[in-house]
């Protein structure tokens, strides 16, 4: 397999305002993509699209993903066939801990791929192993899903459910926006952690932070619906000298 | 409550004495046509009444509460949560009152309703009143007539589980204020079945 993602010729829409304008875009196995973009480029809505959102409509184009039809499937069949979203602002789950959440999230994987599902304490050591990876306190598996957690939390725990689910596509929205330093190299040191030649990364994001410590084989900027541009690393620099009026 | 099979308290009157505490839980489950009138009367001094009640309706139940909470003497408390779901073209009717009188100061009452409905065709109309009639009282009411979160759906669904048991998930958090102990099992096949 050659290509793991591809987007051809992208338009959608919300209510009545088209934010796609004709994405175009291919991902190989093992890469890193970052997509940059000034606020309102369509950044988040490619991410929506991407895992299924309901209330966004794709009117043109189509979506590969392993060569299959991406935008026929059902998020939660996106989920089970390796897709991820760090959500950019992650939902908060009162009632549910993050224990029952995603242990009912792997063994719905699970089953979709016709395996048994995990013992109990078989989950709870796999649980533990990854949020030592992120750093988070053992206490947090009883915790109610986002409820109460620091902007810094809540993106360790996006991580954590990435470990878990051990995507093949991970899409990291805007993971670095409200970040401090300390909480950004805990997510990235993830991140890198979680590469490998099978695997890829789109890292949306509208400045440069992240990207200095996950770094990226290619970089688009999407401004106004469409990639207006792409390249190499030498684009973050391009942006963070002059923006994105440039291009 | 006893043991073994969960028994609904009758409905009617009750009056709680000083230093007493009356538990009331019901539980409505999909099918049951009820007409619950609660009345309680907290009339010594230092005494309390905590009620919850769930409701789960999936056709044509037609469902109503009727609470009164008297406090009649100082330092009394009360408690109410009453939480369901409607679906079908059920239809529900919450009415509840906390009545405080004169002498009744140092009260502490509060009272909660909130439901979820699943249907365009289910109905609920929820009443909460507080009648004050003493200065020196903690009361609060609220009551909340909503859908199950979209939001919270499909974050769920993005992490792979199923759009059915990620409602199941939701609707049993919601419940899970007023889900009688040793009755999970039960209550979580009912709300599979909605």
């Amino acid at each position: 397999m050659d290509k793991l993602l591809e987007i051809h010729n992208l338009h959608a829409r919300i209510g009545d305002k088209e934010i796609l304008k004709g994405i175009d875009l291919e991902i190989k196995p093992g890469e890193v993509h970052a997509v940059m973009g000034p606020n309102g480029a369509g950044k988040s809505t490619l991410s929506a699209v991407l895992t299924g959102r309901p209330d966004y409509e794709v009117t043109e184009g189509s979506i590969l993903y392993k060569g299959q039809d991406l935008l026929g499937m059902s998020p939660e069949e996106r989920a089970w066939a390796g897709l991820f979203l760090s959500f950019q602002y992650p939902i908060e789950i009162p009632g549910v801990t993050i224990t029952a959440f995603m242990k009912a999230a792997v063994n719905a994987k699970l089953k979709a791929e016709g395996k048994p599902e995990m013992k109990a304490g078989d989950f709870l050591k796999l649980m533990k192993e990854k949020m030592a990876l992120v750093q988070m306190k053992p206490e947090f598996a009883k915790r109610e899903v986002n409820v109460g957690f620091s902007g810094g939390e809540k993106k360790r725990n996006e991580i954590l459910q990435m470990a878990l689910l051990d995507p093949v596509l991970s899409i990291l929205d805007e993971t670095d926006s409200g970040l401090d330093v300390d909480a950004l190299k805990i997510v990235a040191d993830g991140v890198n952690t979680l590469r490998s030649p099978e695997k890829s990364t789109i890292i949306i994001t509208h400045y440069h932070k992240l990207l200095e410590y996950v770094k990226p084989d290619v970089v688009h900027v999407l401004k106004a619906g469409r990639i207006v541009k792409t390249g190499g690393r030498e684009l973050i620099d391009a942006i963070e000298s002059q923006g994105f009026d440039q291009f | 409550m006893g043991h073994g099979k969960y028994i609904a308290p009758p409905q009617g009157q009750y009056q709680v004495q000083a230093g007493e505490v009356l538990n009331l839980q019901y539980v409505v489950l999909p099918g049951e046509s009820r007409d619950l009138e609660i009345s309680v009367d907290l009339v010594g001094p230092g005494a309390e009444a905590h009620i919850k009640a769930l409701y789960l309706c999936k056709a044509s139940e037609k469902v109503r509460f009727r609470i009164v909470m008297h406090h009649k003497a100082p330092g009394c408390k009360s408690t109410q949560l009453i939480n369901g779901i409607a679906g079908g073209q059920a239809d529900v009717r919450f009415d509840g009152t906390i009545v405080v009188a004169p002498d009744a100061q140092q009260t502490e009452a509060y009272q909660e309703n909130h439901n979820i409905v699943l249907t365009e065709e289910a109905k609920v109309v929820t009443k909460p009143q507080l009648e004050i009639y003493a200065d020196d009282v903690k009361c609060s009411h609220g009551a909340t007539v909503g859908q199950l979160n979209a939001d919270e759906l499909f974050y769920m669904r993005s992490r792979g589980i199923p759009e059915a048991e990620a409602r199941t998930l939701q609707m049993l958090s919601f419940l899970s204020p007023v889900i009688p102990a040793g009755r999970e099992e039960e209550i979580e096949a009912a709300v599979r079945s909605l």
